[in-house]
């Protein structure tokens, strides 16, 4: 195992009684694609604060590319880029201007600024929009944008907090397209996301629940965990009335909607194909049932769902 | 007379034309998602359907009234839930509810009826004295999805209701939406989210101000001429490296651990001959609505 | 109807929610005006204590040395001894005293023949309050030691020495009594104008005003809802100024209740008014506070006759003053409290608050639309 980039160590964080994070550990290599998943609230944005040295921890510790969060959070700092949840961009500039400013703050000057500038914007695929007015840019654009702001720098690590909310296919597409090149150059990626499917881009994806960190793998064995059994999706019309009752069904180990489809899961060896269609037919149309490979969603709705239900009950 | 109409709508914004040329209807009991990428014109549809712009041409009509018009009982009608935070963050989960509550005029009873039953759905009973602005993401929107509730309008009108929201949540907005319009409520959502336009009963694709494709989301997909196949085998980095700037195809993203592609029509062969050198073969699968965006944008 | 006042109603609550919410506007409508009042009552004192004052004594008598301890015993001047006539200008051009009395030869002299007898006072002229207050007290002064020699002398007749008028209706010329009714219409600019552009203009930045319109609730309902809670607050405001200034300053209270109910509830309209007005035209909290600071808070406090006599003002900025609703609502607060005035005296100040708020309420009714774009 090469040498950590981040490191936390029993991270915690409380606000009075509350506690956010709760004895956080795990480490990410150098040129890694980490994932940090979880529900609203779970303490997500919390832990990539403290990584970022913009929180002082209540309680443990953490190395972030070499220097230590509490000590010296302004080391960190100047060592990561950070691309925020709510933009971080001033949309009264034009996005020339909005680089500038944040080369500025990271010391470049001059020449020095100006390659900078270039460089990014090349990488990003940028240029058509250089002189555009920042509040003017679609959505997609302008994620793209704050990611150049936040790499303009070089950062060996960058922490990206749900970079793609909101944002259409195509132009996410493109922004992870940004993300694994920045990888393979070995820039460490840290990102949250709540789209699953940019997750299997992750070599391995943390879990957070109600602040502790329940699971920590590669998608692979995640989905080895958590999701044992087989599941069968379910194609055709009005398929959801059928959903509590394909629920009850024996060997069932979860039903859910998965867009216009229904994934159900079954104990290995209790699969029942033929009831399943039955089942659904009483109030809808089946047009096909396969067999489908467990995805990151199945594993996120397995472990969050699971404690939600327990909290209301 | 459908439960909400847009006719030919147009809004202009100084050079800008935001929409147009419009035409949609939305029958009670329908869910009908507009779909599209950011800047398309949804939000400017949804502000004219509420009243809050006026179309530079055109018409939209709730329950057959125009929304701006003197007397129109449309607002009574219709619930609104923004793309952005406008509830009052400094005030309490029931106080913001109380307050609408109010502003739509609800007797006690059945105030207090709707209240709990839309705090149980919701999980947030036990967080009533938690101010709006103390949520999580999830949690507010399910507030502001109650808000809008209250008053049982015949249409409900929900701009991105889950952005930014975790799958969990997610699908616990999908149910409490579902159980609404299958009392009746006629539904427009706005969703960036392909698998939840699936789940529409129709769905219009927004781009540049205009509708390019509508219907059934099955139906949609069953037409689409493009071919999506899944990647079996061969290791994904290196089949993006052989895929990437392909005029076949349109766009490449993971499917657990594979690959999955949709391909301009007729081009499979090509494609399959690329990749065979890496020991991958390539296995069709049904198109879904991710594909579909990405074929007719691409277009 | 009934569903109106409901809405009415929660939307007030609501506002009241907010303000409770907020310490900041609790603060700036009823701790700063305390605070205002407790800096200038005591502190902040236009009134004129311990001045160094230097004398040059030409005459070397027995009077001039008794004015000299009079003077100096005053409490309202130090005497910073006496000096020769060469450093008189030095001392005053270096600002070490406020004036210079000067004792010409045959002061003495003039008194006990009962002739006219002058006294020459050097003033520092840079302090325009200062200098003013120096000469009335000494010249105030100098009408009491007439006296007290003349009668020594009982010489009788008239004093000796030049008096002047003092004011009638403030005869101790206290600040605190002179400023009250200008420290209630700053208050009430603050809280009718500036809390108001902020909370509407609150409600358009982060979207909620825009869920409102979507809803029934009509134009009139958002600005009544909105502004009777600071109509309220605008009003205990007020009340608590004039408490304060009646309790701890014996500001007195002479005039008719009516007048100043009607006076302070128009110019609290008028005000609120305002404040809807540039919430309406801005929509955007910061650019609502420079505005409200500038049409509301400088006037008050610069143009209405709070600290600045309108009188002395160049013949533009009185001209200017007309369309300042402050100034007459001080000149009308000054009139109850002080002068006792009723209905009969301050009719034209009512009239022009009256046309102040028409003006307001209409200006923003107009430009108050249901659209966000």
């Amino acid at each position: 195992m090469t040498d950590p980039i981040i490191e936390a160590r029993e991270l915690r964080k409380t606000f009075g009684d509350f506690v956010a994070v709760n004895d956080v550990a795990f480490h990410v290599e150098k040129g890694e694609i980490f994932g940090y998943l979880g529900a609203n609230g779970a303490g997500k944005s919390t832990t990539i604060r403290m990584l970022c040295g913009l929180m002082q921890p209540s309680g443990g510790a953490a190395n972030v590319a070499g220097f230590d969060v509490g000590r010296d959070p302004m080391k960190v700092k100047s060592s990561i880029g950070y691309m925020s949840q709510k933009f971080s961009l001033y949309r009264d500039l034009i996005a020339e201007h909005n680089l500038e400013f944040f080369a500025g703050i990271y010391g470049l000057r001059g020449k020095a600024l100006r390659r900078a500038i270039d460089r990014v914007v090349e990488h990003t695929g940028f240029g058509p929009h250089r002189n555009a007015l920042t509040g003017d840019l679609p959505g997609g654009i302008r994620q793209r944008l704050a990611l150049a702001c936040s790499l303009v720098h070089e950062p060996k690590i960058i922490f990206l907090d749900e970079p793609t909310a909101g944002v259409d296919p195509a132009s996410r597409r493109d922004f992870w397209r940004l993300i694994r090149e920045l990888a393979a150059s070995g820039t460490t990626v840290f990102v949250t996301t709540h789209y699953m499917d940019e997750a299997e881009y992750c070599a391995r994806v943390g879990l957070m629940v109600d602040g502790k960190l329940v699971a920590l793998d590669t998608p692979r064995e995640l989905k080895r965990a958590y999701v044992p059994g087989v599941t069968l999706a379910v194609s055709g019309r009005d398929l959801h009335t059928g959903l509590e009752a394909a629920q009850e069904l024996p060997g069932v180990i979860a039903a859910e909607p998965f867009g216009a489809r229904v994934h159900v899961r079954f104990e290995k060896g209790s699969e029942d194909e033929a009831r399943l269609r039955a089942l659904f037919e009483a109030d809808g149309r089946v047009d096909r049932i396969e067999n489908v490979e467990a995805s990151l969603e199945d594993v996120f709705l397995a472990v969050v769902g699971e404690s939600a239900k327990e909290k209301a009950a | 007379m459908s439960a909400l109409e847009i006719e030919d709508l147009h809004r202009n914004f100084k050079d800008v034309e935001a929409v147009r040329g419009v035409s949609l209807a939305v029958e009670p009991g329908e869910l009908y998602g507009l779909v599209g990428p950011d800047g398309g014109g949804k939000t400017t549809t949804i502000a004219c359907l509420a009243g809050l712009m006026k179309p530079t041409s055109g018409a939209v009509r709730i329950m057959g009234e125009g929304p701006m018009a003197r007397g129109s009982q449309a607002r009574e009608r219709l619930g609104l839930m923004p793309q952005e935070y406008a509830l009052y963050g400094d005030l309490t989960i029931a106080e913001n509810l109380w307050f609408f509550g109010q502003l739509f005029g609800l007797p006690r009873k059945v105030f207090e009826e709707r209240r709990a039953r839309l705090l149980s759905i919701t999980r947030l009973a036990r967080f009533t004295d938690r101010r709006a602005d103390a949520l999580s993401g999830g949690m507010y929107k399910k507030l502001a999805l109650s808000c809008a509730l209250l008053h049982r309008p015949d249409v409900l009108l929900l701009d991105e209701p889950t952005n930014g929201v975790d799958p969990v949540s997610r699908r616990e907005l999908w149910s409490l939406i579902y159980d609404f319009v299958s009392e009746g409520m006629a539904v427009l959502l706005c969703t960036p989210y392909m698998d939840e336009a699936a789940r529409c009963h129709r769905v219009g694709l927004m781009h540049e101000g205009r509708v390019i494709a509508e219907g059934a989301p099955g139906d949609l997909t069953d037409a689409l001429e493009h071919e999506v196949a899944e990647v079996v085998g061969g290791d994904r980095e290196a089949l993006h490296a052989v895929l990437e700037g392909r005029e076949e195809i349109i766009a490449a993203s993971p499917a657990g651990e594979r690959l999955r592609i949709v391909i301009t029509p007729g081009g499979s062969g090509a494609i399959a001959e690329a990749i065979s050198p890496l020991g991958a073969t390539l296995r069709q699968v049904p198109p879904d609505f991710e594909d579909l965006f990405l074929a007719r944008v691409a277009a | 109807m009934r569903r109106s006042l409901k809405r009415i109603w929660a939307l007030s609550a609501k506002e009241v929610r907010h303000v409770l919410r907020d310490p900041r506007s609790l603060y700036l409508a009823l701790g700063m005006p305390v605070v205002l009042l407790l800096l200038f009552g005591y502190g902040v004192s236009f009134d004129l204590e311990n001045m160094p004052i230097a004398f040059v004594d030409l005459d070397q008598s027995a009077s001039s040395r008794e004015m000299r301890q009079r003077i100096g015993a005053s409490g309202d001047f130090v005497d910073t001894g006496v000096i020769g006539i060469e450093e008189a200008e030095t001392r005053l051009i270096a600002g070490q005293v406020i004036a210079v009395v000067v004792f010409e030869r045959g002061f003495e002299r003039h008194l006990r023949r009962g002739e006219l007898a002058t006294v020459q006072l050097l003033v520092d002229g840079s302090d325009n309050n200062g200098a003013a207050q120096t000469r009335a007290k000494i010249e105030a002064m100098g009408r009491v030691f007439g006296f007290a020699l003349a009668a020594g002398d009982a010489a009788g007749g008239a004093p000796p020495i030049e008096t002047r008028t003092w004011t009638r209706f403030n005869p101790e010329g206290r600040s605190a009594v002179f400023l009250v009714p200008g420290i209630a219409a700053y208050v009430l600019a603050i809280v009718a104008v500036l809390l108001t552009a902020l909370t509407i203009a609150r409600e358009w930045e982060n979207g909620s005003m825009a869920q409102l319109f979507a809803t029934p609730v009509g134009r009139l309902e958002i600005v009544l809802g909105k502004l009777l809670p600071y109509l309220a607050l605008g009003t205990l405001a007020v009340l608590l100024v004039l408490a304060v200034g009646m309790w701890v300053f014996n500001v007195p209270f002479r005039g008719s209740p009516l007048a100043l109910a009607l006076l302070s509830f128009l110019f609290i309209s008028g005000m609120l008014g305002q404040g809807l007005f540039i919430s309406v035209l801005t929509r955007n909290q910061m650019v609502a506070t420079q505005v409200a600071t500038l049409s509301s808070m400088l006037p008050s406090m610069l143009l209405s006759g709070f600290v600045f006599p309108i009188e002395n003002m160049p013949m533009v900025l009185q001209k200017v003053t007309l369309v300042i609703p402050a100034r007459y609502y001080v000149e009308g607060l000054r009139g109850v409290l002080l002068r006792g005035n009723g209905m009969e005296q301050l009719w034209p100040q009512i009239l022009a608050l009256a046309a102040f708020t028409v003006v307001m309420v209409t200006l923003s009714t107009a430009r108050f639309r249901r659209t966000i774009a």
